[in-house]
């Protein structure tokens, strides 16, 4: 059974439609991302599971609960907030244990609570501590801490890493995936980092102008897009596009490139001009004539690979992936092999095909 | 920096530290002269000539004051007009300031622009009001009666409003996850995040309470229910005023407000910095 479901949910403010008509099913034990560019709606969907945004239409249920109408306390969910929100009046046993007391919880049964998780997140020591003498990474997992003592039906996350330096936020990321497969419990993550969605999620909800884009696997979604706007905003760096003319018959076509150089390749398409997709790790530099050549233009060495910014003949900008000892260097004319079983096309309207 | 920039600035600083200390003595010196002449002999004090220290040193003043006088009585009703008007001026601001800030209710705005016009109307103008209103409730002369029209400090909750629009609203929502009510999210997050102003706004309004002199002079015609500031202006016998005397019931009565400033006084600054910023 889902742990969480939502069925055609809306969301307007004012005149403003920021969620529109969203249904998802969310497996008990399932961690998945909503990952989406700013205004896309991912936080406000989450806000809207929470309960501290109202639902216009639709429904909500909560471990088999319809949950729409409820406060957001009884929801049986716990959210970790961006920010953090401890209470810096307050010690973090008291910040953890402030949700436990307002439902009036036996005093024995909050220490328990507070102190496994306290155990879990190696924070024993810091309980009496007031969250401005903590780290940040501290403060983050103190956060989580408030929200593990409720033992809820799933945790929601909002940008929890956003505030963290980017060594920390790595470690974290780690630290969340790890909580994850200790606790199997369901967890809802907001993301804009495309990387934190992929190293985390069982499943990712691209969304992306109030609807969901796309569902899938963080290798589906990067592996086979279904949409020209999920190839550009999954990938770092992003997949190249270029315009490209497509000829043949079904199974044994030829791609032509701006710069007149032609691809072969197998999709399910007929003739007609498309926008081609690749990603970095599929454009390689070769030692030998091949599909096109291009000038470097930037060179970026990240140790184990090389990314190489070119500019093909007709101008067109792309970005190749060398080995970490690369010897292209600024200005050199390099050539180009595609990996054609990884190219991608989108017709006028974005949709993808993916070659075979 | 060039050394004659440098030798400019020293100038400009010399010159203002002068004018301020200036400024001081001469707010300062009216204190020292009540003082001063609170413990000279009255034949001394209405010598028309200025006697910076007396040449005969006395505390019969004093002694007067504390034995002669219903000074005892005047103490404890200005400490209960005072805790009163402050308790009750800190708990009301809190809740409308905490409504205005927090709450979305039919009315509200229309509320906070009363509030804002209530500002702007000064409290002598409505004294003749309050005097009526008071007799015809059967409150003059009473504790109830100096502490009620006393209770008008709409700037209270201007600065209240602010502190609480400054929360950020992640905690409300925070609060609102782990199943906090309305009381709960003012009484055990909004107030002790802003226990400062509080603090703050509590010993201004203390002060305030303690100097009033107009209100408490017109609600109150009985000796024994006067408050001490009101009390001075008893302090006379069957052949009439002495200044000494009313002196030293004058300083009796800023004592504890001295006091209470001396322990106090970073806060009375920021209550001060909090309410003049708005006043203007």
């Amino acid at each position: 059974m889902s742990e969480i479901s939502l069925n055609n949910v809306c969301k307007s403010f004012g005149g403003v439609q920021v969620i529109d008509g969203i249904s998802l099913d969310i497996e008990s034990g399932e961690l998945v991302v909503f990952l989406g560019p700013s205004g896309s709606g991912k936080s406000t969907l989450l806000r809207m599971i929470a309960g501290l945004e109202t639902i216009d239409e639709g429904e909500l249920t909560i471990g088999g609960k319809r949950s729409e109408h409820l406060a957001p306390g009884q929801r049986d969910v716990a959210m970790v907030f961006q920010n953090y929100a401890l209470y810096p009046h307050m010690s973090v046993r008291e910040n953890m244990a402030f949700g436990l007391k307002n439902i009036r919880m036996p005093k024995d049964e909050i220490e328990r609570r507070v102190n496994d998780a306290a155990r879990i997140l190696e924070m024993d020591a810091l309980l009496d501590r007031r969250p401005a003498q903590l780290s940040g990474g501290q403060r983050q997992r103190v956060a989580i801490g408030r929200a593990i003592v409720k033992e809820p039906a799933a945790f929601l996350f909002d940008e929890p890493l956003s505030n963290l330096d980017a060594a920390l936020r790595v470690r974290t990321r780690v630290e969340l995936a790890e909580l994850h497969q200790r606790m199997q419990s369901t967890m809802i993550y907001v993301t804009h980092d495309q990387t934190e969605a992929m190293t985390l999620a069982d499943r990712i909800i691209i969304l992306n102008d109030c609807q969901i884009e796309q569902i899938g696997t963080p290798m589906d979604v990067y592996l086979y897009p279904n949409s020209r706007f999920v190839a550009g905003f999954v990938g770092s760096p992003g997949m190249n596009f270029l315009q490209a003319e497509l000829s043949g018959t079904a199974g044994k076509q030829q791609a032509k490139l701006g710069d007149g150089s032609q691809i072969e390749l197998s999709v399910d398409l007929g003739p007609g001009a498309y926008e081609l997709g690749i990603r970095p790790e599929a454009v390689r530099v070769s030692a030998t004539p091949a599909a096109t050549t291009g000038t470097a233009t930037v060179v970026e060495r990240l140790g184990e690979r090389t990314l190489v910014h070119l500019r093909l003949e007709d101008g067109t900008e792309l970005i190749a992936q060398d080995g970490g000892h690369s010897e292209v260097k600024p200005g050199d004319l390099v050539h180009l092999t595609f990996d054609t079983s990884q190219l991608h096309l989108f017709d006028d309207k974005g949709r993808a095909h993916h070659a075979k | 920096m060039t050394p004659t920039t440098i030798k400019r600035i020293n100038w400009v600083g010399g010159i203002f530290t002068v004018f301020t200390v200036i400024c001081a003595i001469l707010w300062a010196f009216p204190i020292y002269w009540g003082i001063i002449s609170s413990i000279k002999p009255e034949d001394e004090v209405i010598r028309p000539y200025i006697e910076l220290w007396p040449e005969t040193l006395t505390f019969e003043h004093y002694w007067f004051a504390l034995t002669e006088t219903q000074i005892g009585t005047w103490y404890i009703n200005s400490i209960v007009t005072a805790v009163g008007v402050t308790v009750l001026t800190v708990s009301t601001s809190l809740f409308a300031g905490y409504a205005i800030s927090q709450l979305r209710f039919p009315g509200r705005t229309a509320l906070w622009w009363l509030i804002l016009a209530s500002f702007m109307v000064p409290t002598q103008v409505l004294i003749v009001n309050h005097f009526v209103l008071m007799a015809d409730l059967k409150m003059l002369n009473s504790w109830a009666g100096i502490i009620l029209p006393q209770l008008i400090h709409p700037v209270i909750i201007i600065v209240y409003k602010q502190f609480f629009d400054q929360v950020p609203k992640d905690f409300r929502e925070a609060a609102a996850m782990d199943n906090a009510s309305e009381w709960d999210i003012l009484f055990k997050i909004y107030i002790p995040m802003n226990w400062g102003v509080t603090t703050a706004l509590s010993i201004v309004i203390f002060i305030w309470a303690w100097n009033a002199f107009l209100w408490p002079f017109l609600a109150v015609t009985k000796t024994e229910m006067m408050t001490i500031t009101v009390g001075i202006t008893q302090v006379f016998d069957a052949f009439g005023v002495y200044y000494a005397r009313q002196l030293s019931a004058a300083v009796l009565a800023g004592f504890p407000v001295a006091l209470a400033y001396l322990l106090f006084q970073r806060r009375v600054t920021q209550a001060i910095t909090l309410s003049a910023g708005i006043k203007g």
